[in-house]
């Protein structure tokens, strides 16, 4: 063998001291030369093919960041100097994760192997420690959920951590599901349910991860309950409480467009199907126990304890699956659609709650009325059951998504939901009209192309092209856009706007991505261990991602992720494999670990 | 019959500045913040789709780039920063060269080397004429008066035949851009009388350049100081260009001051700086996007443009104030500045003077003709009443 | 027999029911029918409290027989099943009714949905006395595991199945593992090698002790039922006295993946008559070799990239094919990076770049001055011969949709991007393994949001592109959902099956052998003995064609009893009449 190492790079932000690892590579085994070309290199295919041809090389190794970039032109240069394409590896850093602290000694690792002929990822196996099978599920949505239930129902332990009073997640909030459009609550709550009876499965509401030590196997992690002032066990749901409750603040779970006590239970079918006080807004604990109090006096099972104090859980765990999912981009920093300016400017999820059932009109879908809040004596917007229900509706897709700007990534579901909007708003209001604007309509999943097709049939009107301006003229909105197949400006009166609002990762997912200390993509998305090979694992042995937390995704994506998830949970627990820091494998281990594979 | 794409149209188009033209994925945001675009004409996204694709005889056609004041409002709204204000501003510089018949302009646009050559040679050339004349005809020492170093019924008759050229240069480009897109560019029959219907569009934009305004009008401003300044400097130029013209001897004419045309040269001059100074700045400090990429040939204008004017007062000072040595030499530097920049005239940014009331001039008149032969399907039919 | 103590639980699916059907009016109705304890509506039955209602009144009023009218007992007859359970009253003393998908989801008109689903919930109670309490019966579960495909959603699902401890057999048709897959070398977004990836999964499959590998083979039989299935595999090199393997497993996980599209099926693209036009996987043969050129032997100047041909069309197939959007963007970039001065053009109709880094690699192919042409799906380009005055070989005829312009398009090289399409043997599969399939031919889930994984045959798991077209991470990620799903399954170590199966009366049996034909599942034997059939009941799968075909009426389906079933129809007809006692308030 004569192997030949060029370095080439097309990123310049690299924690790699290249020349050092340049100097490894040259003392490595029948390396011949090494070159180190630069960032994103203008590399003649004739002087390389030269290169080739005067080391008589046979085989040809590219290092850096995203190698396979270039990889097309060694190919070609290869072919002309009469080396065997075949023969040329990659020495990938991204792929393998070399940018933490030991990002030397990774690159260092992957080049030996891509001296040797032998996939990165077949050495990089971490594990051997003693693993805990119990595991901790970081949020309670359709992904931790799904995790949750697949271990358990494996009959090992499972600890699930949820911020809110309840699981059930973003989902727990639509009312329909494209492309299907079966009902989110009929399919999620047998779910929630099973979670709620498990008797594997130790359900932690209203709780935080604070700090995570330990290594993988047995991870020691300090859990912040808040207090739910109301005792799970004796609270029958019965809601007499919330009835006396002087307290109405904007309720969560509906997205801020109707208000719910300070005792409160966030929707019907929550699991626990428990009431909680929210601490801030009730009268009691914020008067230090002075004033009001009557929910306690009317609770028939006296388990509402507004003195009761946040707990701090210690447990440990072998695994941890991260499943906290994400947020809407806030929507207010995008003016010119006139969010929070124009009140039948809604996002998605506003709309989401305000169709469905269970919502603030029972699904009625209206435009806000207006009325005089007795409080502050000044008029506000509301949606009212007796609303009048609009005539024309525009959707805008891609808002704060594809957008230098905002969110340069797609948020992959937009297109769809927007589509079942479409459809959502025909069903319920007859003759409305619908004017969608789109950039491309990504109907990709099994079924989407031809639910796409369907509500094209139904005669919503679709315009391809964006729109960036939504404007109020004598009080109607006025959405103007670019009909680019139709080669028309058209200028449409509308009487609501839905906007297809992108997604960014939940709020505090950059602080616990520190606590379990794992890495993060440019948008702020957890990073996999292996784009293709390994997409549930990261770089962190025995800590996992499932679902939106890794990167937009629709629900079939989200609960397949969550269930592979499992798999590698139950698998570490019989074999230990994956739990255990690639960073606690040394260069020589790897070394002698490639040196000692047959491959097949 | 299927028109050619020319994937390599935009790698010429890079050269006239549309850089990230290739960025853009047609989402059309820029035509629905664009004040000026319209039912009849839909701008910034189709040009830069006729760029992107190169449909080049489709373009040549377009009046669309020069509806476009370059307020800039496309480029900040853009998701993918495709920059649509500086594309239609190289398409622009594109037009100008295929209205040129001599091919000068599209040298001058490609290659800042040629076109600042051209410059200097030309300059050193006149330096070398009038100082050669001067001293031949002339005396250094005497600046107005009929042994003046550059007698000025001699510079007025220079600038008068000189001048004349150029008209001619003018008129045929002028002509051609009405061939481009009033003959190749639409099908439509235009009634010789609609060119008289609508004459007064041509002085109406030149003087006002309204449409400026209401760029800024659509953003919510209420004064806009590109505009005002733009104007100035444009009646400044103007101003001058005629006094030069047809009053030089009175300018020159010494030693008393002639108010009747002195006061206008002193206003004109003031437009003049003042323009100058700001969009030199603006261009330095890129405050504005439009102001972000410059492209040579507008450092060229606005500098050149900037030594005639300092140069032209200087001399003004130093006659006034009897340094009459001085006030020829600056003089004759003076004219080196003007000579070349004079010859630039037809073939650069400058004959947007002329190409831009024209545009505006043929674009009404085309959607008039439209309009009037109702063949326009109304855009707003799906608008809800 | 002790006196029926009926009680009836009426959902109304947020409004998913209540929207058309009077929920209320229904439970006036049906509580002046005799032996109706009470009748009970709730917004969402299936939640929480809903079920914990069911519970708490069985116990209170002593309730013997539940009739919940709701959903589709597909949906959620376990769940209440549960809920009886919880109660301690006997899972099987339940009946459904389901007034969402066969009254309200289908029916306009509140007056004629109401009465119907009346008559339904009085045909359910008259069925519902006549249960009788049955106890499912637990078979064990053989922790070995047929995974049938060898490619990367295959092998996946092998290693992390065997990695567990569990053995594992891959069945794979080709001499060699690694599947399409094999044939890709790098993979959109990020340049990352398929040949390693796929290379470390073969090597790690071929040396693990714990997975058996047969090439060049096929499954040819499957008996038996979750827990306990025997397969037949035989070896495909022709000579058919090698006597076939049989093997014993207790799950299979389904892995065949996708072929790719006939691209001459087009006739206007003209792929095999025209020089120089060819396909994605004959694109990817030559940057393997590190030569991309014409027919002519000569770097082309200009390359057209068409994207979905077979996809996104209703002559060939509907559907998206999900990756060959971004795979063209890697053509396009690895063509421009081999020949810099080629000029590409990208012929796409929406473009899909909805993964993670895929905007991204959008935005570059842009950047690298890629000219994207956009077309209407049903107004394909059409390719034809240039002109010998033409600067080269083809020109591409298409209505481009953002210029709204008629363009052609010159080009030296056209790549057609084929979709990916179901197998052919894909059917055979199904059969064999009794799943079923959506009219493109991709296997059908059990639930497309829930159950991505299983299929409506119990221990048949379906992973990869043979569910739908995928892209690699979303296949490993479903093929390592298929593995837990079995893994959770096989660490039970048994499995319940329902009680509902069929019966032989072996005194009324006259041994004709009618049944034992005709039964689908082949869970008919005949005692040889004792001269009459009997049924293995793990194996019942509860269709009823037995007990239909039985001339001496020896056979009886539990749970389906004739008296039940006839029960019931007259209880429609019956109620038919009683629902004409609503008048819509």
């Amino acid at each position: 063998m004569r192997i030949g190492i060029f370095f080439c790079q097309i990123d310049n932000g690299l924690k790699i001291n290249i020349d050092s690892v340049a100097k490894y590579a040259a003392n490595l085994q029948e390396v011949e030369i090494v070159q180190i070309l630069g960032v994103k290199p203008r590399i003649n295919i004739d002087q390389l093919a030269e290169t080739i041809k005067v080391n008589q090389l046979n085989r040809i190794v590219i290092a850096g960041d995203i190698p396979g970039y270039f990889k097309p032109l060694f190919t070609k240069a290869a072919a002309t100097a009469g080396c065997n394409p075949e023969e040329i590896w990659l020495a990938s850093f991204n792929e393998h994760g070399a940018s933490g602290e030991d990002a030397n000694e990774r690159a260092k690792a992957i080049i030996a192997c891509a001296t040797m002929g032998v996939p990165f990822s077949l050495v990089a196996v971490g594990g051997g420690n003693p693993v805990n099978h119990t595991t901790l599920v970081i949020g309670g949505g359709i992904a931790g959920i799904q995790a949750s239930l697949e271990i358990a129902n494996a009959g090992k332990l499972v600890y699930l951590v949820e911020q809110n009073g309840t699981i059930g997640g973003h989902m727990a909030m639509f009312d329909k599901t494209f492309p299907t459009l079966d009902c989110a609550a009929c399919i999620l709550t047998p779910k929630m349910v099973s979670v709620g009876q498990h008797e594997k499965i130790k359900l932690l509401t209203n709780s935080k991860v604070v700090s995570v030590s330990g290594k993988p196997g047995t991870y020691r992690v300090k859990i912040r309950q808040r207090p739910r002032y109301v005792d799970i066990e004796s609270c029958i749901a019965c809601g007499l409480c919330s009835e006396v409750c002087p307290v109405k603040v904007p309720s969560e779970f509906d997205e801020g467009i109707s208000l719910r006590k300070a005792i409160y239970i966030p929707f019907p079918q929550a699991v626990p199907n428990s009431y909680l006080v929210d601490g801030e807004n009730c009268t009691y604990i914020q008067s230090g126990g002075q004033k009001c109090g009557v929910c306690i006096k009317k609770c028939p099972k006296e388990c509402i304890h507004l003195d009761e104090e946040e707990k701090t859980i210690d447990i440990e765990v072998g695994n941890i699956i991260i499943a906290t999912g994400y947020e809407l981009l806030d929507i207010r920093k995008i003016e010119q659609y006139g969010y929070g300016i124009y009140p039948n400017v809604l996002t998605s999820l506003e709309f989401e709650r305000l169709t469905n059932a269970s919502g603030s009109t029972g699904g009625r879908i209206v435009m806000k009325s207006k009325r005089i809040n007795k409080k502050t004596q000044e008029e506000e917007w509301y949606f009212s059951p007796e609303g009048i229900p609009p005539r024309n509706v525009a959707l805008i897709h891609c808002v704060g998504s594809r957008n230098k700007k905002y969110n340069r990534y797609c948020s992959r579901v937009c297109c769809m939901y927007s589509l079942k909007f479409a459809h959502l708003l025909r069903e319920k209001i007859p003759n409305v009209n619908v004017y969608e604007f789109y950039i491309d309509m990504r109907a990709f999943g099994k079924g989407y192309e031809e639910f796409a097709d369907r509500i094209r049939q139904e005669g919503t009107f679709i315009v391809r092209g964006h729109t960036a301006s939504v404007s109020m003229k004598d009080g109607e909105l006025i959405v103007k856009g670019e009909d680019i197949f139709h080669d028309r400006l058209v200028e449409f009166k509308v009487d609501m706007v839905i906007l297809a609002v992108g997604l960014v990762p939940a709020k505090g997912t950059e602080e616990l991505s520190r606590i379990l200390g794992i890495s993060r993509d440019r948008d702020g998305w957890l990073s996999e261990l292996d784009y293709n090979g390994n997409p549930t694992d990261t770089d962190r042995g025995g800590i996992y991602v499932a679902g939106m937390c890794q990167a937009p995704k629709d629900i079939p994506d989200t609960v397949a992720q969550a269930s592979a998830v499992a798999a590698g949970v139950l698998r570490s627990h019989t074999s230990g494999l994956g739990v255990g820091n690639l960073s606690s494998i040394s260069l020589t281990e790897f070394e002698k670990r490639a040196k000692n594979i047959k491959i097949k | 019959m299927a028109i050619r794409v020319n994937p390599g149209f935009i790698d010429e188009l890079d050269r006239y500045g549309a850089e990230d033209v290739q960025l853009c994925y047609q989402c059309g945001d820029c035509s629905t913040v664009c004040p000026h675009a319209d039912e009849y004409y839909k701008f910034p996204r189709k040009s830069l789709r006729q760029l992107q694709m190169g449909l080049e005889q489709k373009i040549e056609t377009t009046l669309e780039p020069w509806l476009c004041y370059y307020c800039g409002q496309c480029s900040e709204q853009c998701p993918r920063e495709a920059d649509p204000g500086e594309t239609m501003m190289s398409l622009r510089r594109w037009l100008i060269g295929v209205y040129d018949f001599t091919g000068i302009a599209r040298q001058f646009f490609k290659s800042k080397t040629s076109e600042i050559l051209t410059i200097v040679i030309i300059g050193l050339l006149t330096g070398g004429f009038f100082l050669f004349y001067g001293f031949q005809h002339g005396n250094i020492h005497i600046y107005d008066g009929k042994d003046a170093f550059l007698n000025s019924s001699f510079i007025h008759h220079f600038d008068l035949s000189f001048g004349l050229i150029l008209l001619v240069f003018l008129l045929i480009n002028s002509v051609r851009m009405w061939y481009f897109t009033m003959i190749k560019g639409t099908p439509l029959k235009i009634p010789w009388w609609m060119y008289l219907k609508e004459i007064y569009q041509l002085p109406w934009h030149f003087f006002t350049q309204k449409r400026y305004a209401e760029c800024e009008v659509k953003r919510g401003h209420k004064v806009y100081m590109p505009w005002i300044l733009h104007l100035g400097l444009m009646l400044g130029y103007v101003t001058m260009l005629i006094l030069v013209m047809v009053f030089i001897e009175q300018l020159q004419y010494g030693p008393e001051i002639r108010w009747q045309v002195h006061f206008f040269g002193y206003l004109a001059s003031l437009g003049l700086i003042a323009g100058t100074v700001y969009f030199i700045r603006n261009r330095f400090i890129k405050n504005y996007i439009q102001y972000k990429k410059s492209h040579s040939t507008d450092w060229v204008f606005v500098v050149l443009l900037f030594f005639i004017v300092i140069t032209g007062i200087a001399q003004h000072i130093f006659h006034r104030t009897g340094f009459y040595e001085i006030a020829n030499y600056i003089y004759v530097a003076h004219l080196m500045f003007v000579v070349p920049w004079l010859f630039r005239m037809p073939f650069s940014k400058w004959s947007h003077l002329v190409y831009r009331p024209l545009a505006m001039y043929f674009a009404t008149i085309r959607k008039e003709t439209l309009k009037r032969q109702e063949k326009l399907t109304n855009p707003y039919a799906l608008s809800i009443k | 027999m002790e006196t029926c103590r009926i009680g009836v639980f009426i959902c109304a699916c947020g409004t998913n029911i209540a929207k058309i059907i009077d929920v209320e009016a229904v439970a006036q109705t049906i509580s002046k029918l005799p032996d109706i304890i009470l009748v009970k509506t709730y917004k969402y039955m299936c939640s929480n409290p809903g079920q914990e209602m069911i519970s708490q009144n069985i116990k209170e009023h002593k309730l013997n027989r539940i009739v919940v009218a709701a959903c589709s007992p597909n949906m959620h007859e376990r769940t209440f099943r549960q809920a009886l359970q919880v109660a301690e009253l006997n899972q099987y003393m339940l009946e459904m009714v389901n007034i969402r998908e066969q009254c309200s989801w289908v029916h306009k008109d509140t007056v004629e949905a109401t009465r119907k689903a009346i008559s339904l919930i009085y045909a359910a109670i008259n069925r519902v006395k006549l249960h009788d309490s049955l106890e499912n019966l637990s078979v064990k579960m053989n922790p070995e595991v047929l995974v049938i495909g060898g490619g990367i959603a295959g092998m996946t699902t092998a290693l992390e199945l065997a990695d567990a401890g569990y053995f594992v057999h891959i069945v794979e048709k080709n001499s060699h593992l690694g599947g399409n897959l094999s044939r890709v070398d790098l993979t959109a977004p990020y340049f990352y090698s398929a040949r390693d990836l796929i290379s470390e999964r073969i090597t790690r499959t071929l040396n693990h002790t714990k997975i058996h590998v047969y090439l060049n083979s096929k499954v040819t039989k499957i008996t038996g039922y979750v827990g306990n299935f025997e397969a037949e595999i035989s070896k495909l090199n022709g000579n058919s006295k090698e006597k076939a393997d049989v093997i014993k497993i207790g799950n299979i996980a389904v892995c065949t993946g996708y072929k790719e599209f006939d691209a001459s099926r087009v006739t206007h693209y003209g792929y095999g008559k025209l020089q120089d036009v060819i396909t994605s996987f004959d694109l990817e043969k030559m940057l393997k070799k590190g030569q991309v050129v014409t027919s002519s032997g000569k770097p082309p100047k200009y390359v057209a990239i068409i994207h979905c041909v077979g996809s996104r069309n209703v002559e060939f197939h509907a559907y998206c094919s999900r990756v060959c959007c971004m795979t063209a963007l890697k053509y396009a970039h690895e063509i421009k990076s081999a020949i810099p001065d080629c000029y590409i053009s990208d012929i796409y109709i929406d473009m899909h770049a909805f993964g993670k880094g895929h905007e991204d690699f959008y935005l570059k192919s842009s950047e690298a001055k890629t000219l994207f042409l956009m077309y209407e799906k049903n107004d394909r380009p059409v390719i034809h011969k240039a002109k010998p005055k033409d600067d080269c070989n083809l020109l591409i005829e298409v209505n481009e949709r953002l210029s709204g312009e008629h363009i052609e398009i010159p080009a030296d090289l056209v790549v057609l991007m084929v979709g990916m399409e179901a197998r052919a043997d894909a059917e055979e599969v199904a059969h064999l393994v009794n799943i079923s399939q959506d009219k493109d031919g991709w296997f059908i889930e059990s639930h497309p949001k829930l159950e991505p994984v299983a299929t409506s045959t119990d221990g048949v798991f379906i992973a990869g592109t043979c569910v739908a077209p995928k892209d690699i991470p979303d296949t490993v990620a479903q093929a390592r959902a298929a593995a837990a799903r079995i893994l959770a399954r096989i660490s039970k170590g048994e499995i319940e099956v329902d009680a509902v199966f069929s019966e032989v009366n072996p005194d009324l049996c006259s041994g004709c052998r009618f049944c034992n034909k005709l039964c689908p599942f082949s869970a008919i034997t005949f005692n040889e003995e004792e001269k009459h059939s009997e049924v293995i009941s793990a194996l019942c799968k509860a269709c009823g064609v037995c007990v239909s075909a039985c001339p001496s009426s020896a056979i009886k389906g539990r749970h389906f009893t004739d008296k039940q079933i006839l029960a019931q129809i007259d209880g429609i007809c019956k109620g038919n009449e009683f629902a004409l006692s609503y008048e819509n308030a």
